[in-house]
Parts: structure tokens; C-alpha cells; sequence
């Protein structure tokens, strides 16, 4: 295996939750989910060597697993058709039903009822990502996203109570 | 619910994660031995397709209206030449999808991809709505003067009608082929088709940049 690849695997390695986040949060049914992870995998791997390494690699795995993500217009049905046959699972949850906690599964139903990029937003601001990474991450300025973040928070909570 | 209450939840999420996720290495390494095929790119042999088909189309009907001016009748030449100009149009919104796959960066912000990508996706719209207006030329291409001159009324009553109802219909759809109509039961009866999906989510797509985009205003 090449030294690049080693060290782009250690990359997705270290950041794995970032893209099961991002797939979690626009799939919900699994085979979906799984489709869109090795898609993201796949085009963070054809984008690697654009990669600049004074830019934070978090941020840039977020904008092209983000942008993956988003544009995967397809049903899922399709998906199958345009990517080659399925390899196994590259990342996974050990033990998915070992523990249920209703709020914190209830946050990622709502989280996925948001429009898309909304859901972006949302999931940047969690991810604990300051207003001008988010910004640069989603193309917007710092005041739009301060704006729009605080509606979609609102939105979150009057659901959560409601 | 406070802010705090909402952060804490996605921390226990992402300590879960933490716990849980597991990453198959050699998986991973199998994924990126496979051949990228994005939606993109998955894209680009349909649309090279239909340009090359197009065009051939184009150079067979504008080589028919060349050799036949001289001595072709009006009708012909004029539907010909209609059918032809309206099929070039759409070969050229074609040709600037195709521009469009080749300059998407999926590196670039979310909002400036996704915007590409859905212009690209929803041009297909426009495609569709300027195809229609050749539709009334389908209708009068192999009428002639001497066919005319003789013509009894009931063919003047059939031809003018079906003539009316093709080029109202193609009137028709070129105005209301548009997104805000998407909910209409004909839109669907069109357009409902699995084909259409992502080109209507799409247009979804951009009204939330323009959402966004008038947030900024």
C-alpha cells in the first residue's frame, strides 16, 4: 500500500465519526447510509490530493462529505446502479442497540427533518465549530450563519417541547 | 430546551460514536481501488450522448433545408428550419451542462457546489420547456401548396384544428413547465416519473440558496 494511502486511511481513520455523522444525518435507512459512506469515502480519496495541509483536515473532510451528501439527489434504488458492487462496510456502529436514549435519538429524527442545508448548519454548530469555520465550510458569512442558526435552533427546541 | 441541553445531547451522541464506531481498514482501502463514478460523472456519457445525437439530428434536417431550399416547398423549409433552430438551443444547453460537470469542485463551499450542481440538474427543465415549442412544426412540415390548393374543407377543418391544438399545447407547456407547478396533477402525470426526482429536488435546492442568499441582502 502506498505511504499516501496509509496516511489518507489513517486520516479517515481519526476523523470516521465526521463522515458517519454527516451520513447518519442525510440517510436513514442503512443500505442508504452505508451507499453514502463509501461515496463519501470514495471522493474524499479522489479529492486527497488537493488537499492542503495548512487548511484544517476536519474542515475540509466536512465541506466534501457535506457536499456528497447533499447533492446525493438519487433515491436509493439508483444508487446501487452508479456505484460498482458493494464493498463492506468500511466504518460502523460496534453495537447499534446496546443503549437507547430517547432525547438523543430523538435530536437525530429532528436533525434529519431539516432541509438540507440547514442540516449542514446544524450539524457544523454541534460539532462545536466556531461561526467563521462554518462560514468557510458552507460559504456564507459569519452574520448569515449567526442568523440562520439561531431560527434553526429555535425551530429544534419548539419541537423538542412540543 | 437551552442551547446547553441541546450541545450535551450531541455530546453523549458523539461519545457513543466515540465507543461504538468501528473502521474497517482494509474496506476502506477496497473503496478506494474502485472506479469514481460520482452522480456527476455518471451524468456525462448521457449528455455526450444526447449531443452527439442531437447534433447529428441537426446535420441531417439543416442539410435537408440547404438542398431543398431551391427547390423545397415553404412549409417544409419553415418547420424544417424551426424544428431545427429549437433542437440547436437545447443541443447548447447540453453542451453548457457539460461545461458545468467539468467545473464542479466538490472541494469548493457547500453552497457554491450545491449551486452548480442544482443549475445543472434543473436546466434539464428548460431543455424540456423549449423542446415543446417545436411541437406545432411536427404538424405542418409536409403540407405543400398544390396539397393546400386542393385541399377540401374537412382537411382544412382537421388540419387547422390539430395545427391550433399543437402549438396552443406547445404555448401551453413552455409557460407552465416550471417548478411552482409541481404540485398540479398534470405536472405529476408528466413529470412524476423517477427520472424527474432529482431534478425537482433540485429545484428545492435552490430555493434554499436563495433562501440563504437573501439572508445576506
Amino acid at each position: 500500500m502506498s505511504r499516501e494511502k496509509e496516511y489518507f486511511l489513517s486520516c479517515i481513520e481519526s476523523n470516521k465519526g465526521i463522515i458517519y455523522k454527516v451520513a447518519n444525518s442525510y440517510c436513514k435507512d442503512d443500505a442508504d447510509r452505508e451507499d453514502l459512506l463509501q461515496e463519501i469515502i470514495l471522493q474524499l480519496w479522489k479529492a486527497f490530493p488537493s488537499f492542503k495541509p495548512d487548511y484544517k483536515l476536519s474542515t475540509w473532510m466536512y465541506r466534501i462529505a457535506l457536499n456528497v451528501a447533499i447533492s446525493s439527489y438519487r433515491k436509493a434504488s439508483k444508487r446501487s446502479k452508479i456505484l460498482q458492487p458493494l464493498c463492506e462496510t468500511a466504518i460502523y456502529l460496534d453495537d447499534d442497540t446496546s443503549e437507547v436514549n430517547d432525547n438523543r435519538d430523538m435530536l437525530q429524527v429532528l436533525i434529519r427533518e431539516l432541509k438540507e442545508v440547514d442540516r449542514a448548519l446544524i450539524l457544523l454548530y454541534l460539532d462545536g465549530y466556531l461561526y467563521p469555520e462554518i462560514g468557510n465550510v458552507l460559504g456564507l458569512s459569519e452574520s448569515n450563519v449567526a442568523t440562520k442558526l439561531s431560527r434553526i435552533k429555535q425551530q429544534l427546541k419548539k419541537k423538542f417541547t412540543a | 430546551m437551552q442551547d446547553i441541553e441541546l450541545q450535551q445531547l450531541w455530546k453523549s451522541y458523539d461519545q457513543k460514536l466515540q465507543e461504538q464506531l468501528v473502521f474497517n481498514r482494509q474496506n476502506a482501502s477496497d473503496i478506494t481501488k474502485m472506479k469514481v463514478k460520482s452522480e456527476l460523472t455518471a451524468m456525462r456519457p448521457i449528455k455526450l450522448f444526447t449531443v452527439l445525437a442531437g447534433i447529428l439530428w441537426i446535420l441531417f434536417l439543416d442539410i435537408l433545408v440547404i438542398n431543398l431550399f431551391p427547390v423545397g416547398n415553404a412549409y417544409f423549409l419553415i418547420s424544417a428550419g424551426f424544428i431545427s433552430l429549437v433542437n440547436k438551443i437545447a443541443v447548447g444547453i447540453y453542451l453548457y451542462q457539460l461545461v458545468l460537470i467539468s467545473v464542479v469542485n466538490i472541494n469548493a463551499p457547500v453552497m457554491s457546489t450545491q449551486k452548480k450542481i442544482a443549475g445543472l440538474v434543473t436546466s434539464t427543465l428548460w431543455v424540456t420547456r423549449i423542446l415543446m415549442l417545436q411541437l406545432p412544426f411536427w404538424t405542418t412540415f409536409f403540407l405543400s401548396s398544390a396539397w393546400i390548393g386542393s385541399a377540401n374543407p374537412l382537411f382544412w377543418i382537421i388540419q387547422v384544428s390539430i395545427t391550433v391544438a399543437f402549438a396552443g399545447a406547445s404555448i401551453w407547456l413552455f409557460i407552465n413547465i416550471r417548478y411552482e407547478n409541481r404540485d398540479k396533477r398534470w405536472f405529476k402525470f408528466l413529470f412524476g416519473s423517477y427520472e424527474w426526482t432529482p431534478i425537482m429536488k433540485a429545484q428545492e435546492m435552490l430555493v434554499q440558496i436563495k433562501d440563504y442568499e437573501e439572508e445576506t441582502l
